[in-house]
Parts: C-alpha cells; structure tokens; sequence
C-alpha cells in the first residue's frame, strides 16, 4: 500500500501536522457520528416487541410457492446483473482512459465523456439481465411492458444520467483542480446540496401525473395530513397501467413541493378505500418525518468517506483533476455504493416502519393495514417472508410479514 | 468538367444567365414534357421490368434496353435540369441531345447476380437521401377515424432551390450560382439513383456533394467551413451519440438564451453605428462555433465529443468567423426579412442532415468510419445553416452560400 507509506513518511517528517491532521480527522469523525445517531431516531417505540407471525398463517401455499418462485428470480438476476455490472466497470477502469482520444474537449469535458461511457457501458452490460427481467415480469403479468419499449426507455433515461454524471464530475473535477488532494472535503457538501436540490424539485420531474382534487381518495389525504401535521399536503395520480399491474406510491419533496404519488393501479378497484388511505396514510407519514431530507442526511454522510475514498483510488492515476482518473472513480463510487446497500437498506427498511406505525397511529384501522399488506403480496407477487441473503440486500422494505407482525403489535398495544 | 469516378457523371455547361420570360412561365412552358414525361415513364417502368428479369439471367443489362433506359435517365435529368432552373434552355424530348445540364452514363457491364435480385431494399438508404434532396410527394394521413387528416409535405432541396431560384433569375437575370449548384447536386444524385435502380449501373449512388458538380467554386466567406475530420468513427461513442449529447445540448439550451438578448443588442448597436461592438461579436462568434461544434458531433459529421466554451481551432469541424467588420445598415434593419430564404433552405438542409444522421450512425456502427458521401452532404448541411445562423446573428452581412463549395467544405 504504496500510500499508507507515504502517510507514514509524511507523519515521521511532521509530526505536528500529522497530529493535527489526525485530530481534525478524528473531530470530523465524532461529528460524523452524532449526525447518524440524529438520523436514526425513530418514532416507533423502542421497546416495541414484534409478535412473530407464520408466513403460511396468512397465506395459501401456493401463493407462497409462486411468489417464492417469482421473487427468487429477480435476486439472482439482479445478482448476476450486480457481477456484470462489476466485471464491467473493472474492464472499463483498465482501460477506459484509452476512450480519451474520442474527445476534444479539454479536462473536465473528456472526463465527463468518460463518466457518460462509463454509464453506457454499465447499461450494456446490464441489458440482458433487465430484459430477462421484464420477460419474468411479463410471465407473471406484472408488466405490460414490451421488450422494445423497455431497451427504449432505458436508452432515453440515459440521456437523464447523463446530465447528472456530467454535472457531478463537472463540481468534482473543478473542485479536484482548485483543491487538489483535499476536493473531496467540499464535493460532499456541494453534491448533498444537489441532492437536496433535487429532492425539492423531485415533484416536477414524476411523468405522466394529474392532480387528485375530488372523490373519497382526496378526501382522505385532507384529513389524514391534517392528522399526520402535515396539512394542506396535496395528492397526485401516476399513470402506470400501461408498464405494469403492480401498485404503488411515495412520497416526494419538502415544504411546499412535498407530495403523495400514487400510481392508477392503485386506485383501479382492486384496493378498498380503506386500503388505499392506509397507504395514503403510510406515505404521508414519509412526509411527517421528514424522511425525505433525512435521507439526504444519509446521502451526505455517505458522501463524506466515499469520496474521500475515491480521492484516495485515484491519485495513481493523478487524482480526480484528471480525466483518466474517471473510470476508477466510477468503479470505486459504485463498488463502494454496492458494499453499503445492506447498511442503506437497513436505515430504508427502519423509516419504512416508522412510516408503517404513522399510518397505524393515523388511520387507527389495523384491519385495514392487513388487509392492504395481505393484497400487496398478490398482487406484487413479494414473497412474504424471502430467504436472508435476498433481504439483507435487496430488503429496503420491511418483509410483508413483519409488516403483518408491526400491526399485531399496535393492536396490541392498544387494546390494553 | 466531370470530377468523378462515377459511371453516371453530371456534366454542367450552364452559364447561369436565364430568360426572364421563359422563368415566369417555366411551369407553363413544362407541360409538354410532363406529359411526355408521362407516357414514356410507363414504358420505362414495363421496359425496367424486363430489364431486372433479363439481367438476372444474363447478369448485365441488354444493350437495347441499357439505351433504352439511359436515355430515359438522360430525358429526366435534363427535363428536371430546366424545370428547376439549373439549366436555361428548352429541352429535347429525345434524352439524347446535349444539354447545359447533361449526364455520361458508362457502357453496361457486368453485375452480381445477387445484387440485382436484391436491388429494391439496397436501394432503401438511397431513396431517403433522394427523397431528401429531391422531395417527397405531399401525402396525407388519418390518425383516428373522425379525426382530421394530417397533411406531410417534403419539399426537397431541389425544389427549394427551384422557387427561390425562380424569384431570383426573375430579378436578376441570373441564376446565383449556390442555387444553381445546389439543384445541380440534386439532381446528380437522382441521376445516379435511377441509373441504380433501374440496373444500368451496380454502383451506388455517392451522395458526395463535392463529387457530385464539376467546377465548384472555392470561396473565402466570412463565415466558412474548415473540416480536418479523418472519417473514423469510435462504435461506442456513435452507439450513444444522442444521449452523449444531451449534457451538450442543455447547456448550448442556456446559452442560446443570452445568444439571444445578444443578438437583439447586436442589432440595435449595428444599426446605430453600422458595425457590431466586438466583445459582441466574439461572443455571439464563440456561440456559433460551439453550437455547430455540438451538432457535428450529434450528426456525426465529426468523432470527438466536443468542448464546452466553443473555442476556436479546437474540434475538427469548425466554423471559421471573420473579424467584425462594417455592414450596411440597409441590411442589417431587415435582417429577419431578409434571412427568410436563407431560412427556408435551412429547414430543407435540416432534412437532409436528419437523414445523414440516421444512415451514417448505422453505417458507423457496422464499419467504425462515416461514408465520405454522408459526411460531406451533412458538413454541407451544416455549413449552410451555420451561415444562415451567423447571418441572423449578425456576424457578417454577407448572405449564405446555398451550394457546395470545394475548399470550405
């Protein structure tokens, strides 16, 4: 580890500036540590004691078998896409640099290119396992989506990501040649204020949504955010049917731009009204505390060693002000992206349950909250109950089950 | 004057003067011929039939229905030659006078057998590039029943050049020679498309503007063209040359903004002290040059992604602006009148770059190089809308050059 001697010469060299260094580090670390324990405070009882409930109590065994068989798909395709995507981003950090000579567009715009190919060539290589995807989803009428349509969509999104990859190299690269070896220190800031950013704005970029001002639905969502302290809170619809039969919803933005998005095949009959407002319920709960800056709390803290560590990975090849250096950061950021998911899945899967027991302590109708769990099963076709490996990293949600569990636990608690 | 090494070479004596009189009623004085035209485009259609069934056997074309069909070629380009003023005078009926507007088509020789079977989908490509320059006939249609119908017309490069051409010769007495060279290429194309499809030639039809009119003329305009593009073309780059873009597009989106409220300050101080203020003018420069570097890239006329700021000398395709320098104040208060022809024909080159775009990004893929041809029709596409452009902007009162040129391009 050629820099970890470097560390040590410089630190035999200076000793001062190296305790400096590492006290700083250590002050920077302790804050670090504070802000995760604020973000995960959470309004569900801490004492809560989930009752452990049977998959097969609540379900028939064929729909277990059937959505065991479905989901366990998906894992492994998402694993393999997973690999490929690695194995592809390891080829594309060796030799993506020779992609240079495509560009006459100075430092930062050859290596914005190189960010874009760095997409492009992750999306290839994930193609195939997407479209098995969509052939899985299509078997088990999930998805209305057809093949075409699905690579088109995804060709087109990518001119989306571009933007973003361009821009987030944009601030690193200009930042990496102002600040050199220490960019990192003020990209995480600048790329957690992007994300709150974004997060504000996030409302105006949902496609093909109308507003719901009438019927019982929009009546729900007055009374219910005005329960949850989130009043004047609006509702939008989503129309997705032509994609997919899958039901939805979630909560986007803050203060004034903060929002319900619930998907038309939620609204389609299939769900009663009680139903839809636990899921109503559930969403504004999001909003009630405050999830959405909270998870660009996270995104920050996250921010803050990823791309010390992409500083780190890429001085060999000049450091972050270079655009040969793109490639490996990619690897880095995505690799490291990676290895976090079961650490951002947990911190996901707490503010879901916190979500869960807003609605219960909204809608006061555990019944319905079951009911709504039990339908979302069918008609998504989520295993209930999946194998450890799949939700550890794949869960974002609490499984259907514990979900189940977390309404026997309110009714219990209530009931005395 | 031929400059190709296609079998079927234009040849051009036209000297530009034109009769004022027979320009007015050029589409009256066409009549005869379009319904000579007519009648012998039914027989050359049975005739082309005959010709497809015995080349596939003899694997060359029959010499009496080779000059049966050559002749029939000749009759339609030189027709089409005086129709849309690129040439002056009155035509034979018979194809084989000389003409101002004339072709050479090589002595028949042998050809593949497959590419004969197959020569109605090869031909595809090149229909979209004929339909591109020569236009498409106006077609109509219904989306729902109930619904009105949507009328789509393709004018065509060569149409374009005809009616503004006829305003122009009706004033002038001239033909200017852009537009005559314009509708020359157009016409060369078409000639070597026909001799394609109705098998007088295998080779296929070059849409190499610069190899399509003999004579162009070099010219030095304020605003020209410099391309040092090598033709090579990066598969992956090409694959994902749109969404690549968009980050380009954005931004050039953004300055388009300021290039705007810039040019409407142009205009103001130009007409006041007859020249544009020169950070003005280096700014609204550097504007044009970055927005035709972007859309070289995005046409594939260029390889290289672009740079952002527009800086001079930095990508192959580059549009050369002058300095400022004085301009009429005539000109420069009817600018948006006067751009207005200028403004049609870059809607039809528009066209023809979409369709360069479109063939080239699948012959890029396959080969990893752009056709010469392509490369060249588009940078000729872009040349002309880049003057357009520079010309509303007010960079230069010289107006655009709406033919193919030999240095600039």
């Amino acid at each position: 580890m050629r820099w970890l001697r470097d560390a040590y010469r410089g630190a035999a060299a200076r000793p001062w500036r190296a305790l400096a260094s590492l006290l700083a580090l250590l002050a920077l670390a302790a804050l670090w540590a504070l802000a995760a324990q604020a973000l995960w405070r959470s309004s569900v009882p801490s004492g809560l004691r989930l009752p452990h409930v049977g998959a097969r109590s609540a379900f028939s065994s064929s729909l277990l078998s059937r959505s065991s068989s479905y989901e366990t798909f998906l894992a492994i395709d998402r694993l393999l896409a997973t690999v490929a995507l690695v194995v592809a981003l390891v080829v594309y950090a060796r030799r993506g640099h020779r992609l240079m000579r495509e560009s006459a567009a100075g430092r930062i715009g050859t290596g914005m290119m190189l960010g874009m190919l760095g997409f492009a060539v992750v999306w290839l290589a994930e193609l195939p396992f997407g479209l098995a995807a969509v052939w899985w989803e299509r078997r088990h009428g999930v998805s209305h989506q057809g093949y075409i349509a699905s690579v088109l969509d995804g060709f087109i999104a990518l001119g989306g990501e571009f933007v973003f990859v361009s821009l987030a190299l944009l601030i690193a690269m200009t930042l990496a040649g102002i600040m050199r070896r220490w960019w990192w220190v003020a990209a995480a800031p600048a790329f957690a204020a992007l994300a709150l950013l974004s997060a504000f704005v996030a409302v105006y970029l949902v496609p093909q949504t109308h507003v719901l001002d009438r019927g019982p639905t929009a009546v729900d969502v007055r009374r219910l955010a005005r329960v949850e302290g989130v009043a004047g809170t609006k509702a939008d619809v989503q129309n997705v049917n032509r994609e997919t039969t899958a039901p939805n919803a979630e909560a986007v933005g803050f203060g004034p731009t903060r929002r319900v998005i619930l998907w038309n095949t939620l609204l389609d009959g299939r769900f009663g009204r009680a139903e839809v407002r636990a899921v109503v319920a559930h969403e504004l709960g999001h909003l009630a505390h405050d999830h959405t800056l909270k998870r660009v709390g996270w995104l920050a803290l996250f921010l803050l060693p990823a791309a010390a560590l992409v500083a780190l990975f890429t001085r060999r090849r000049g450091g972050l002000a270079r655009p040969e250096a793109v490639p490996v950061a990619l690897l880095v950021f995505v690799v490291l992206q990676l290895v976090t998911t079961p650490l951002t899945n947990i911190v996901s899967r707490r503010e879901e349950a916190e979500a869960d027991w807003s609605s219960l302590r909204a809608t006061r109708d555990p019944a319905a909250e079951r009911a709504l769990f039990v339908k979302l099963a069918q008609t998504t076709l989520g295993n209930p109950d999946p194998p450890t490996w799949a939700y550890v990293l794949y869960g974002d949600h609490p499984t259907i089950v514990q979900r189940i569990a977390m309404v026997q636990a309110w009714r219990a608690r209530n009931a005395r | 004057m031929d400059v190709s090494e296609h079998p079927v070479r234009l040849l051009l004596s036209d000297d530009l003067e034109r009769d004022r009189l027979t320009v007015f009623f050029r589409f009256v004085l066409a009549i005869p011929h379009f319904i000579w035209l007519a009648l012998w485009s039914i027989v050359a259609l049975l005739v082309a039939v005959l010709n497809w069934v015995a080349a596939l056997i003899l694997g060359r074309a029959p010499a009496p229905l080779y000059r049966f069909l050559a002749a029939y070629v000749r009759y339609v380009t030189q027709f089409y030659g005086y129709y849309h003023l690129v040439a002056n005078p009155y035509p034979a009926f018979s194809g084989r006078a000389t003409y101002p507007v004339d072709l050479t088509i090589a002595a028949p020789g042998r050809q593949s057998r497959w590419s004969i079977a197959i020569r109605a989908p090869l031909l595809l490509p090149a229909a979209l590039i004929f339909l591109g320059l020569a236009g498409a006939p106006a077609g109509a249609n219904r989306a729902r029943p109930g619904t009105n119908a949507n009328y789509t017309v393709s004018l065509g490069l060569l149409n374009v050049t005809a009616f503004l051409g006829w305003f122009a010769s009706l004033a002038r007495g001239r033909m200017p020679r852009g537009l005559r060279d314009a509708g020359a290429y157009s016409l060369s194309y078409g000639a070597q498309f026909w001799s394609y499809a109705l098998l007088l030639t295998d080779r296929y039809p070059d849409s190499d503007p610069l190899a399509a009119v003999p004579g162009l003329p070099v010219r030095s305009d304020p605003i020209r063209l410099e391309l040092a593009d090598d033709l090579r073309r990066s598969r992956l780059t090409v694959f994902f040359r749109a969404p690549l873009a968009v980050p380009h597009l954005i931004w050039l989106e953004l300055w388009s903004i300021l290039a705007f409220f810039g040019a409407v300050l142009n205009w103001l101080v130009t007409l006041s002290t007859g020249r544009s203020p020169n950070w003005l003018h280096r700014f609204l420069a550097a504007y044009l040059r970055y927005a035709y570097h972007v859309y070289a890239f995005l046409y594939l006329i260029a390889n290289p992604f672009p740079g952002f700021v527009g800086k001079t000398g930095s990508y192959p395709f580059e549009i050369v602006i002058a300095p400022r320098e004085r301009q009429s104040r005539w000109k420069t208060g009817f600018r948006i009148i006067l751009a207005v022809p200028g403004l049609i024909l870059t809607s039809v080159y528009g066209a023809l770059a979409f369709v360069v775009v479109v063939l080239g990004w699948f012959s890029s893929l396959a080969r990893g190089r752009m056709p010469r041809g392509l490369r060249n029709a588009g940078a000729l596409a872009l040349r002309y809308q880049a003057q357009t452009h520079g010309y509303l902007l007010l960079l230069t009162d010289a107006y655009p050059y709406s033919g193919p040129t030999r240095e600039a391009d």
